[in-house]
Formats: structure tokens, sequence, C-alpha cells
């Protein structure tokens, strides 16, 4: 792993795509739903899953080493493992536990396995050692551990100060728990994305300098 | 033997060092910060008290013809009403009252109270609108103490009223009930708590329910008109909470506040038409005077507490049925009028809350209370037609009295009697209290007070001059003496209120100022003391580590942690920020765990017992949950949910019986596997297992689910409690005189420690689980979790442990967030309702402020603050992993030194930035609320620490 496999023009590609599809989920949510993330969290918690899960899947589903080895349902069994764990963690840092909660809760933890975790099920033959990889690896290298990595540390740091103004006195409905966690993993996954191609590209840079 | 009594005292100096810095700071911020006040609990005021001699003439004169025409018994001054009603409407801000014609914009809750500005319009010599301004804190507790002592109530009144908010000192129903006024009393029951002996007859209301708009104002709405048509009460009070209900839950600006006003204003209708219709002569409320009047104001979030316009500036609305007076002079009248858009002449007058104690008093005719400081308000003396009567005159000379002279006598005499009561008044004050007036400021008074006796000289002077019949010119003369000496005496009190303003509401920024340089010095020296220590440590025990990482890491979450406190939300959710950042410490040692390899139970042990603390402390942070009555009824609500209440009571019976016997069971276990221990660890172990037992007889002899004989009963409840006090502290004892004088054989430092750790901890740990009460032996055994996964965590963390270094700040910093979430936990706050009281009384029955302060004191720091320091040590000597061949007695105790001094350290940055929040926001309005009782808990914990670590560098090193 870690050879320049992945084009630059591949990777951006497929982060613009990535960064589309939530943003079309979310005019979707707007214009044809009239609901947004506060109105009416769980449905568009639910359209922002339907639209971006085929987006990631497939499109890293190109970068698979192994078809055989990883089947889909594999590939799902990993995103409903990562929704657990990511719920966990939600609960370890405070996250409510009620019941009226619960589905937001799971709705929640689906899109951040989907963020974080869903990649590597879907692109590398071993799954269980990318997901090492993608949160466990000091430095990633190469381009596909740029695609990976940064966008899913994005995530995970963005929703971590995305609870932050939860506990404010201000009384908006967005303070509520899951909304601004939320955007903040949307944003901080867009930041990864865009800090992704800028390493992709500070690397191909650097290889042809080399190559030079 | 001397050089290592020597080396020994080399090795602690620092921290007494620290704790010097750090009390001289505080001290010095709080002597600026917060405003103390000594209450004068013995001193009343009576009626057989005689003023200074140039008052008693007249005074006399008063009684005299008092006794001639029967009518009412005046004690220092005549009394001009005979029955008064007070309807306080609780958060009553000024704009409700006060015509909208005064304001810039008219907002949708003015002009609601439509009777009181219909009265004041029409009837504008008997009925008056008043701007009352409030000192601040404008909390409804302190400004009832403020309405009737009269005085100005700081945050901590040094006092010995503890728990119960009696007042003790001398006030306005003390006063009327002593003087045979019969005082009903409806409403709020907080009156009941302050006042509990005093009422004839009252219908107390629950106040505690924030969420309730209309029990207490529909309760007081069915006994006040009622009441009104009897003539068993002198003074009736009525007070209504449903405005300021409403504002704390929907605001000011909000449908169910109109509302609310909206049904005052009919009530209020009712209660002057009932008052009207027995005015008439010699009808009960002939001679009747009504107010109308807020305790305090709100912001439009319906916040009160601190000391902006709109908490401070309250209305009162006062109206005198009978016959109308005169209006008062021009310059004794503050009213501020404006044309209203029909043309009519709409006005206010101003007053200070302050005055209210001193002129109910005098137009009862009663003594005012010996700690008021207020002045007889003009406007509000004036509204009795009584006081315009020329009774004093001598009737041979009435024709060459008028009756503005007749009314400026007349207050003149009140105001040389309030003159006198207060200028006695802050005399005992500067002469018993703790921290009394300044000398230039006795002096000044003493001058002043000087002036109105000259003045007052003067002008009996011109009246005897008068009296003798000389000419008109003189007449008009004396009318200006007289208003010369008002002017005097109200000077004097003027400047009696502003210097008491300024020593009991105003900040000494100075003295802040000093204490934030002091403590900041205090830090640095702090930080400098950790550097040499760490390069010490590194010097005599080599090591190449990430010690950087590590130290920004912790520097990172201490920084949040400490900022998080410039916020009010951050403080009200404290124990969820503290356990979050553990929370994130937990998972990152996790994923470090899992990078090196070296994956563990403790790291995910540490994040499920992240889980059992989010758990609990879920529920109990709700921004209502300031209140520690909501706590109550939401424990009622948690209880009512179990559908069968039996086995839930079964189960909260066994279960801590359970858990103590764990925690005894943990301890036996964790004692048999030491070696070293020598004679005294059958003494201290078994002694200690044997007052856990003791405990959970305690606690099943205390239930009440069984019935034992009361004998039985009584045991338990206090006897038991009794014994383990003196056990844990002849323990305590014994371990100290052993320290001192026996010699242990433990060839190996570390060893030793750990034994005296964990006899100490055995020693201390029985008290503070009787006193922490059922919920005790859990949060033991939680902690005890959460500690050793901290403790298995540092072993991991260095990564190429080619030596033993410093201990990992990280997982001291862990430690520190680990206490503060216990402090939470265990269910406290930081504020003064969130005490638990009731553990102040585990084994007592009588109260005694030193003993049951303690109790309380080891209560509520007990598991945040006493066990953790107290435990530190296991932190350096039980993970003793790769053990370094050059670990000698110097390097263990340069680590026991370095982990001391970061705990310390870690807490002092977190009080420092209490301090700093506490003076950027000491105007904001939830200071008193939320800010000053954060300050102290943090201040009086943070000395705690600095102590609790001296006595610890004593004892282990």
């Amino acid at each position: 792993m870690g050879e320049t496999d992945i084009s630059v023009w591949k990777a951006s590609a497929t982060h613009i795509i990535c960064g589309l599809g939530l943003f079309v989920a979310f005019r979707i949510a707007r214009d044809v739903h009239g609901s947004n993330l506060v109105s009416d969290t769980v449905q568009t918690l639910r359209l922002l899953l339907v639209v971006e899960a085929p987006l990631i899947i497939g499109i890293y589903g190109f970068f698979r080493r192994d078809p055989q080895h990883c089947s889909w349902m594999n590939c799902m069994g990993f995103g409903v493992s990562g929704a657990l764990v990511n719920a966990f963690g939600a609960v370890v840092l405070g996250a409510p536990i009620r019941i009226q909660y619960l589905t937001r809760t799971l709705y929640w933890s689906l899109l951040m396995s989907l963020f974080t975790i869903l990649f590597c099920g879907s692109c590398i033959s071993t799954c269980f050692a990318m997901w090492l990889i993608v949160f466990f690896v000091e430095r990633p290298r190469g381009v596909l551990e740029y695609m990976i990595c940064l966008p899913a540390h994005g995530a995970v740091i963005g929703a971590w100060f995305g609870a932050w103004p939860m506990p404010l006195d201000w009384e908006r409905p967005w303070q509520e728990w899951p909304i601004c966690v939320t955007y903040g993993a949307v944003v901080g996954y867009s930041l990864g994305m865009l800090a992704s191609l800028v390493c992709t590209f500070v690397q191909n840079r650097r290889q042809h300098v080399k190559g030079d | 033997m001397e050089g290592s009594q020597d080396s020994k005292w080399v090795r602690i100096r620092v921290f007494f060092l620290i704790f010097v810095l750090h009390s001289l700071s505080i001290y010095l911020f709080t002597r600026g910060f917060l405003l103390t006040r000594t209450e004068l609990s013995d001193s009343f005021s009576s009626c057989s008290d005689i003023p200074d001699p140039p008052c008693t003439v007249h005074q006399r004169r008063f009684d005299g013809s008092d006794d001639s025409s029967g009518v009412g018994v005046g004690c220092w001054t005549p009394p001009v009403f005979d029955r008064i009603v007070i309807i306080v409407l609780d958060a009553l801000r000024f704009d409700f009252v006060a015509p909208s014609a005064f304001f810039e914009e008219v907002k949708p809750w003015m002009d609601k109270l439509t009777v009181l500005q219909r009265l004041a319009l029409e009837e504008s010599s008997s009925a008056k609108i008043f701007k009352a301004i409030a000192d601040p804190p404008t909390t409804s507790l302190l400004r009832l103490k403020g309405l009737t002592t009269g005085g100005l109530p700081t945050f901590i009144d040094v006092g010995n009223s503890f728990g119960a908010p009696a007042i003790t000192e001398d006030n306005l129903i003390h006063q009327l009930v002593s003087n045979g006024k019969r005082v009903l009393m409806m409403g709020d029951d907080t009156w009941l708590q302050v006042f509990p002996h005093h009422f004839q007859e009252s219908y107390p209301f629950p106040s505690f329910n924030v969420k309730d708009l209309h029990v207490v104002d529909d309760g007081v709405m069915k006994h006040l008109i009622p009441s009104l048509y009897k003539d068993d009460w002198d003074v009736l009070i009525a007070h209504f909470l449903g405005v300021d209900h409403a504002g704390h839950i929907f605001g000011v600006d909000s449908t169910p506040m109109i509302e609310k006003l909206e049904q005052y204003n009919n009530v209020l209708e009712k209660v002057v038409e009932a008052l009207k219709n027995q005015s008439g002569p010699r009808q009960p409320h002939e001679n009747t005077l009504l107010f109308v009047m807020g305790d305090h104001g709100q912001t439009l979030n319906g916040d009160h507490g601190g000391g902006t316009a709109e908490e401070v500036e309250t209305s009162l609305f006062a109206m005198s049925f009978g016959s109308p007076p005169d209006s008062v002079p021009p310059n004794l009248d503050s009213r501020t009028c404006k044309f209203g858009p029909d043309g009519e002449k709409m006005c206010f007058s101003s007053m200070q809350q302050l005055d209210f104690a001193a002129t109910i008093s005098a137009l009862l005719g009663i003594p005012s209370p010996f700690g008021s400081i207020g002045r007889v308000n003009p406007e509000l003396y004036a509204l009795s037609a009584k006081t315009w009567n020329i009774q004093n005159c001598d009737a041979a000379n009435c024709k060459a009295c008028s009756n503005l002279e007749a009314w400026m006598t007349n207050y003149m005499n009140v105001l040389c009697i309030n003159c006198w009561q207060v200028k006695r008044y802050i005399d005992l004050y500067s002469a018993t209290s703790v921290i009394g007036f300044s000398k230039e400021d006795m002096l000044h008074l003493a001058d002043v007070y000087g002036q109105i006796h000259s003045s007052r000289s003067n002008a009996i002077n011109a009246m005897s001059l008068d009296e003798d019949g000389v000419p008109e010119e003189i007449h008009n003369n004396s009318v200006y003496v007289l208003q010369q000496k008002i002017d005097a005496s109200s000077n004097f009190l003027a400047y009696i209120a502003e210097i008491a303003r300024l020593k009991w509401t105003e900040f000494d920024l100075k003295l802040m100022g000093a204490g934030l340089c002091m403590f900041f010095v205090s830090l640095l020296v702090h930080f400098l003391f950790i550097i040499r220590v760490v390069r010490l440590c590194k010097f005599s025990c080599t090591s190449i580590w990430n010690f950087r990482w590590s130290c920004m890491a912790s520097f990172l979450l201490v920084a949040t942690r400490a900022s998080s406190f410039l916020s009010n939300s951050y403080i009200l959710e404290e124990g969820k920020v503290a356990s979050f950042l553990l929370a994130t410490t937990g998972i990152l040692s996790f994923r470090g765990s899992v990078i090196n390899g070296k994956f563990t139970i403790e790291t995910l042990l540490l994040l499920l017992f992240n889980i059992i603390l989010g758990c609990s402390m879920d529920d109990r942070f709700s921004k209502q949950a300031i209140g520690s009555a909501y706590m109550s009824a939401f424990n009622i609500s948690i209880s009512g949910i179990n559908i069968s209440h039996f086995i839930w009571t079964v189960f909260s019976e066994i279960s801590p019986l359970l858990f103590l016997s764990m925690s005894a069971l943990l301890l036996y276990r964790c004692t048999s596997g030491m070696s070293h221990w020598g004679g005294y660890r059958s003494l201290f172990v078994n002694g200690t297992i044997v007052s856990y037992v003791l405990i959970g007889v305690h606690w099943i002899l205390e239930s009440n689910s069984m019935n034992f004989p009361e004998g039985l009963h009584y045991f338990g409840r206090i006897f038991i409690p009794l014994v383990i006090y003196a056990s844990g502290c002849g323990l305590l004892l014994m371990l100290v005189i052993t320290q001192i004088f026996v010699k242990k054989g433990v060839a190996d430092q570390a060893e030793g420690v750990v034994i005296d750790t964990v006899a100490m901890l055995s020693a201390c740990s029985p008290i503070i689980l009787v006193l922490s009460g059922r919920q005790g032996p859990f949060v033991a055994l939680i902690s005890i979790l959460g500690v050793w996964c901290i403790i298995r965590l540092s072993n991991v963390a260095p990564k190429d442990s080619t030596g033993v270094h410093g201990v990992d700040p990280v997982s001291v910093t862990q430690w520190s967030l680990l206490a503060a979430c216990l402090f939470f936990y265990t269910g406290h706050r930081c504020s003064f309702d969130g005490l638990r009281f009731g553990a102040a009384f585990i084994g007592f029955d009588e109260f005694n402020l030193i003993r049951q302060g303690t109790l309380l004191f080891i209560e509520t720091f007990g598991f945040s603050h006493i066990i953790p320091i107290l435990s530190l040590p296991f932190l350096v000597t039980l993970p003793r992993q790769v053990s370094c061949k050059t670990d000698t007695k110097g390097g263990f105790f340069l680590k026991l030194a370095q982990v001391f001094l970061t705990y310390g350290f870690i807490t002092a940055i977190t009080t420092a930035f209490t301090m700093v929040c506490v003076t950027i926001q000491r105007r904001h309005l939830m200071v008193w609320g939320l800010f000053a009782p954060k300050f102290l808990f943090d201040v009086v914990g943070l000395i705690l620490i600095d102590v609790l670590i001296c006595l610890a560098s004593l004892f282990y090193m």
C-alpha cells in the first residue's frame, strides 16, 4: 500500500463527488421535504445516509484491492459494527441514552460509521487491518490512506468539537443532541477531504520533483 | 538524624511556600470581592430606648398628646396608620407598573396593571407610584431580608444562621410582633422559613416549583379578599409568585406573563374596592395604607440576582385610604412627570428600597429595626393626613402654624429619631464587627451628625421666637430653618447609605487586582518548582520519552477545563465537562494502546467508568436544577416510576449493604497480599472492617421500612455514627503516632508508602462513607475502578521505557478530572443549596456550628478532595513496571513531590481562571447566583488541597 496507484485526478474527483453528495442531500432536504437538520433531525439524517452511502460505497468500491475477499455483506457488517463503535464513543463522551434519543443516535452513528469506517470495508481486502490503519496509524502514507484517513479523522474531531456548544444556555433548537454534533462532523469531514486533497497534491508534486 | 530532618524539611517546604502564597492572594482577592457583613444578632430596638437629648423633648411631647387623645400608642414616633396591607408581587419590573409614556417603546407587557395607573392619576395626592431601587444581590431571599431589616444584606452575612435562612437580626416583623401588631401572612413560604415563629396567622404555599404558575397565586387570592373584611390583623402581607415564575420559564415577553399581569390587575381592583368600601369614618380601613410592591426586578429573560438596572428597578405603589393629604414641599419631592397622550399629567417618584423598613416603622409608630440604615421617605410619610395635623403646635398659636410647617416639624422629629437610630447602629457595628468602618469614615460621620444638632438647635430657637409672636418674615424663616434641618438629617442618612453601600455592595478592585497578581506569581513559582523537580527527576534517572507531548496534552486539557469557567453555562455543566474531558483522555489512551499493540482491559474499563458517571449526571444537571427544591421533586418522580414500590425499596435498602461488603472484601483482599505490614496491619484493616460493619448496622437500624423498637432505632441512629467517628479519629491518631515514633523495618521506600497510604485511606474511609450516606459504597467502588484504570494506564503510557522517570502528567490530569467528576457524581453542586445539610446531622441531633460545619465540610469535599489527595502516592508507587535499578530513595521522593506539585498546579490553574472569570463577570446578572458560589467552592477546595498536600507530604515523605 502507499503506491500512487490512484492519480490526483481520481482522488479529487472522489472528494468532489462525496462533497457534492452531502451538499445535494442537504438541498434535497431543504427544497423537497422542506426540512432541515434542526426541524426534522431523523428525516434529514436518513436522507443524508441514503444519498451519501451509495456514493461512498460505490466510489471507494473502485479502489478495492481484493473484491472476492471483501464482499458487500462483509462491508455492511463493518458498517454496522462501526456504527456501534461510534455510538459507544458518543455515550462515553456523554451523549444522552434516554429512549427518546434512540432513533436519532442510531441514524447519527450510522452516518458517522459511513464517514469513518465504511470505506475500508468497501475498499480493502483485509478489512480490519485497514480499519486499524484509518484510526491508528500515526502518519498516513500514500494517496489512498490520505483519502481515507484524513476525512475520517476530520469527521471524528469535528463531531467532538461539535459537542462543545451543547451545554450553552442559548436555548436554540440546534443545541439538541445530535444536531450540532452532526454539523460538526460534516464540517470536519469536508475539511478532512480538503486536507486530503492538499496532501495529495503536495505529494504528487514532490514525486514529480523527485522524478525530474 | 539531624540531617534527615533537615532534608525532609528541604523536600517539603515548597508545599508550605505555595500554601502561604495561595492563602495570601486568596485572602486579598476575597477581601475585595466577597463583601461580608457581620450580623448583630443580639441587638434589638425597643420602646424603652431613649434617643439622644435633642430628640427626646419632642418624643415626650408626642407621647403626651397621644396619651391624651387616646389614638394608638406610638413608641418612638406617633403612629400615623393603623393598618397596612403589603402586596408583594415577586419580580415586579418597574415598567409593569409605570405608564408606558415614560418609556421609549411601548412593549406588550406594559400598561397591564391599569388600576394602579388610574389611581395614581386620579387620586394623585393619596396614591403614588414609586420607582424603588433595590440593592444587589437581587435574589428573593436576600431582598426579603433587606426589606425587613432595612440593611444591605451581602452575599455572605457572617452570623449564626446555618442552613436555615431564618433572620436572626432585628427586623420589621420582629418589631411589629413585639409591639403588639398582629401580622397575617399569605403566599410564598419563604417568609415562613425566614420568620418561623412570628406570624399570628399564615397561609404559606410552596414556592419551590418554578414551573408552577398558579398554586401560590390562587391560594393567596382565595384568602386575600375575605381577610380584607376581617379586623383580626394589623399588617397583612400577601406575596404573589406568578410573575417571577412566568419570567423564569417563559421570559417577560410572553403570553403567560401578560395573562398573569392581567390577573393581578383584577385582583388589585378587588382589593382597592374592598378597602375603599370600608374606608369611611369608623370603618375598619379608615386609616389603612396599601402597598403594592416588587422585591426586585427581572431581565427580559426572567433572570435576576445581579445589579443591572432591569433587575434593581422595581416598583412600589402606595395608597392611603381616608382623607387625602396635602402634597409635600417641592424640595422633598422626587417626582418625575410627563404628559400622557390625553394631556393628563402622569408622575412617578423614586425611592430606595433600603428606606422601606424605616418608613414602615415610622408610619406604624414602632421602633425601626436596629440594623436599619434607611431614611424615612418624605413622600410616603406625607401620604397620611395625620402627619399634617397641627397637633403638636400649641393650640394658642395654631393660626401661626401653617399645615406645611406642622408637617415639616413632624417629619423633622421623625428624621431626628431616624438619624439617632442609624448612628447608634453604625457605632455599634464599627465597635463590634470583624471588619468595621474606617476611622476617617467614622470621624466624618460624627462631623455630619454634629451638624444636624447645630441646625436643630437653630430650628428650635426659630420656633420659640415664632411662638412668641414674631412677624411673618421670621415665620417664613422658621420654615427655612426647618428645611435646613431636614436637609442636614437627609445628608447624614445619605452619607451613611453611601458608605454602607461602598462597604457592602461595591467591590474593591485594587484588592482584587492585587490578589490576582499575587496568585499569578504563585502560579509562576509553582511552575518553576515543577520544572526543577522534573529536571532533577531526569537527572537522577535518565530517561528519554515524550514527556513534552504528555505535558502539552495535559496542559491543553487543563486549559480547556479552566477556560470553560468563563461561561456560566459551562459552570452549570461542570461535571459533564470534566467527564467529557476524562472520556476524551480515555479514548485517546485507547487509541494509544492499540497503536502500541498493548491493548489492555483497563482502557475499556475507563470508558465504561465514564458511561456510569455520565448516566447519572445526565439528569442531575438541567438548568432548573439551580433551585434545590427541583431536585427533590425530581427524586420523587424517580421513585414514582417504579411500578412495584416494594422491590424498589428492598433494592435500595440492600444494594448499599452489598456494595459496602464488596468494598470491605476488596480492602481485605488487597491488604492480605501485602507483606511488610508489620504489627499494625491487623489493627487497621480489622478496625476499618469493623467500622464498615457498623455502618451497615447503622443503615439497617436507621431505615424507616423496618420497625425497630425506639431504643434500638436511637442506638443505630445516634450512637453508631459516634463510634465510627471516634474509631476513625483514633486510627488516624495512631497512624500519625506510629509514623512519628516507630521506625518501620521496611527496606523498600515505595512499599512503605503504599502501606502508609492504604492505612491512611482505611482510617479515613469509614467517616466519609457514613457521611455520604447510602450512595457512598457504590461511589467508593466506582472511584476505585477509575483510579485503578488510571494507574494501570499510566503504566502503559511511555512508549520506550528504558528507565523510570517522572510521572506522566496526563495521569495526574486524569486524576484531577476524576476528582472533579466525583464531586458532581456524589450529588454536589457549586452552590449553597447543593450542600447536603442532612449529612451534618448524622449522629447528632443538636446543632453546633463548628461540629456540624466540620461534618458538612468532610461530606462535601470527602470524595472529591480528601480521598484523591491522600491516595495520590499510588500513582507513583503502584505502576512499578520496569523498575529502574537506580531508583534511589531520593528519586522516589522526587517523583512523589512531582505528583503533588502537578496536582496542586492543575487545581491552582482552574482556580485562577475562576478568579479571573469572577472578576470579569462581577457585574453579571448571575454573579451571586452562580459565579460567587463557584468561586467560593473552588477557593475553599484549593486551600483544602494545599493543606492536604502539606499534610500528606509531612506524612508520606
